[in-house]
């Protein structure tokens, strides 16, 4: 196969959400060319940042498929947050990010571990085992914190300013070092048929239980991008990330039915969503429209998607 | 499918242990909390149940046929201030509940055929739609709804309601009615029987001419249906309407569909489960709350609690025994 066919078919995977990006992107820069200039990109990114990191977070056990959905992931943003700002920075008064960091990612890893167990071992079904651990967490976060409170560590901050590709650069490299090993092919070979993978040796409960850990580990990322974005602690913004979070996935071509997708194409899923977001702001229309445009194009683009792949799935 | 499995693994033990569960949450109840089981509390436990049971009979049908209805909350909320707006400017309300009705069914139509036609992922469908719906109900109305219930739907739901000598709103043997009607029409009508077969196999089921594309049309769009009511219903409940009425539902309609054993996987479980469903998350939020608990608190405690009883009697199958 030729290089150019096998982009084209890499783009295609993206679904509509790439052909959607370049298209919002265009827009953007057309509309608000200001917040596009190079120097204000640190800055675009970090608004960015969360969403995809919720999107990259969502899609592992999604892969993994029969039903695999962790909807706790927004929630654990939201709790990780919380931790971070109302208990280690404020009341203990550690700034330094060699504990910060680690605190957050153990934090996700374990609640992700507390996940796999419930949906692979106990084998509750997975949208209502993260169902349970969503309201554990968020009411766990408003007992913790009831209001929103700052500030946040400075270094904190940057991240989501000059220094804003880090944390995400941390994901991809994490994700790229996840596909040299085994368990990658072992994840999709579960998520495509989990009866043959089980037939042939795959441990498919532990390879279901390391997805959900990596969605958790995401997620602490996620949420130390959300509290680098809003330089303080707010209860209130993890959950609302949930479902968009998977509706990126979804829209960056992530099959709900698992075993297709991966985490470049959730991201893409994410700042296709994200520059809507902001077309649609600064279109200056009310709330309301934005809303009503938001799911428009978002049942519209996945139609379109499932469309353009029954067109050029019958030729591959 | 195991031919050896114990009655405990079926979906009848699984009914059996939900019933059993909010019996015993009510004892608890009663144990602590002094007044739990007076007239009045058990009054407006049975209401708020029953409201919880008429927003869940779309989410079981959806759930058997293998899908998921996220737009329930969305529609509740649709219908309470649609259905109020338009009383409140002097329509019939017959005329508005017929409109509602409609409109209602339509979005549910359109959420299934998209779902089943496209293969997509009805999650995601039902969800952009549900923002739809929404964000078109917050331009109409501008985000502040007025109007209010005509009496006779107040009465209806109303806690201190009777129904002749009996004390309790007409609401309850409505509802009563209702379980009973959903449930002999997936046990006995070929609609039911077509919704078992195509939840438990998608691929066997068009093969013996069920129509996947129309019975997912139909589903959702009963689903829909059943929200709509529900909205209207909560109208005369709280008495004003409430864009965000709905909200709660999203999640404790899917609760009480598993905790009634239902399995999400498709084709196995009924309406009989969620009614008990939806009297277990009734007891546990009433329990908790008289216990003095937080709303926070409350929330983490029901998470907890969800998680309890799935995993004493809705737990699947390892893939093992699935090969």
């Amino acid at each position: 196969m030729s290089r150019s066919n096998r982009l084209l078919r890499h783009a295609g995977s993206f679904g509509f959400a790439g052909i959607l990006l370049v298209v919002l992107l265009v827009t953007n820069i057309i509309v608000n060319p200001a917040r596009f200039y190079p120097a204000a990109w640190g800055t675009l990114i970090g608004l960015a940042a969360p969403l995809i990191g919720a999107a990259a977070a969502s899609t592992p056990p999604i892969l993994a498929g029969r039903g695999g959905l962790d909807i706790s992931v927004g929630p654990l943003m939201g709790f990780v947050n919380a931790i971070v700002i109302k208990v280690l920075f404020l009341d203990l008064g550690v700034e330094s990010p060699f504990v910060i960091v680690p605190v957050a990612l153990v934090l996700g890893a374990a609640i992700g571990a507390v996940n796999g167990f419930l949906a692979t071992v106990v084998r509750i079904q997975p949208i209502v085992a993260t169902l349970g651990t969503y309201l554990v967490l968020t009411g766990a976060t408003l007992t913790i914190l009831p209001a929103p409170i700052g500030p946040a560590p400075e270094w904190l901050k940057a991240l989501a300013g000059p220094a804003s590709i880090v944390p995400l650069a941390a994901i991809f490299a994490f994700w790229w070092a996840l596909r040299q090993t085994p368990f990658y092919e072992q994840l999709m070979a579960v998520g495509s048929d989990d009866r043959a993978a089980y037939t042939a040796g795959v441990p498919v409960t532990l390879v279901r239980f390391c997805s959900y850990v990596v969605a958790g580990i995401l997620s602490g990322v996620a949420g130390l991008m959300l509290t680098a974005l809003i330089g303080s602690a707010d209860p209130n913004i993890g959950p609302s990330y949930t479902l968009i979070a998977i509706a990126a996935a979804a829209l960056g071509g992530v099959s709900l039915a698992g075993g297709k997708g991966g985490l470049v194409g959730a991201a893409v899923g994410a700042v296709a969503i994200f520059l809507l977001q902001s077309v649609l702001t600064s279109f200056n229309v009310s709330t309301y429209v934005l809303q009503i445009a938001y799911g428009a194009i978002l049942v519209g683009t996945v139609v379109l998607t499932a469309v353009q792949t029954r067109l050029t799935g019958k030729g591959s | 499918m195991r031919v050896d499995r114990s009655w405990f693994a079926t979906t009848g033990a699984r009914v059996a242990g939900a019933f059993l569960v909010a019996l015993v949450l009510h004892g608890i109840g009663t144990a602590l909390i002094p007044g739990y089981s007076a007239p009045f509390a058990v009054r407006a436990m049975l209401v708020i149940a029953a409201l919880l049971a008429v927003a869940s009979v779309g989410q079981t049908l959806v759930i058997l046929l293998g899908g998921i209805d996220l737009s329930i909350p969305f529609v509740i909320g649709f219908a309470n201030v649609v259905a109020a707006q338009l009383y409140g400017d002097g329509w019939n309300f017959w005329l508005v509940c017929l409109l509602v009705a409609v409109m209602a069914l339509a979005i549910g139509a359109f959420n299934g055929f998209v779902s089943r036609r496209f293969d997509i992922h009805p999650l995601i469908v039902t969800l952009g739609v549900g923002m739809v719906v929404q964000g078109a109900v917050l331009l109409w109305t501008a985000g502040f709804p007025s109007g209010s219930a005509p009496q006779a739907v107040s009465s209806f739901v109303s806690i201190g309601g009777s129904v002749g000598p009996l004390p309790f709103p007409w609401l309850i043997p409505a509802v009563a009615a209702l379980a009973v009607l959903v449930i002999l029409v997936l046990a006995r009508t070929p609609f039911g029987r077509r919704l078992y077969a195509l939840g438990s196999n998608p691929t066997a089921a068009p093969l013996a001419l069920i129509d996947p594309v129309g019975m997912w049309t139909v589903t959702f769009a009963i689903s829909a249906f059943f929200a709509a009511v529900a909205g209207v219903l909560l109208l005369g409940f709280t008495g004003s309407a409430y864009g965000d009425v709905g909200q709660p539902y999203l999640f404790q309609t899917i609760a009480a569909v598993v905790v009634g054993g239902t399995a999400l996987v498709g084709g196995r479980g009924g309406y009989f489960g969620t009614v008990a469903g939806a009297l277990v998350l009734t007891e546990i939020n009433t329990l908790l709350i008289g216990l003095g608990f937080q709303p926070s608190t409350v929330q983490a405690a029901l998470g907890l609690v969800i998680i309890l009883l799935v995993s004493l009697y809705g737990r699947e199958r390892h893939v093992r025994t699935t090969i």
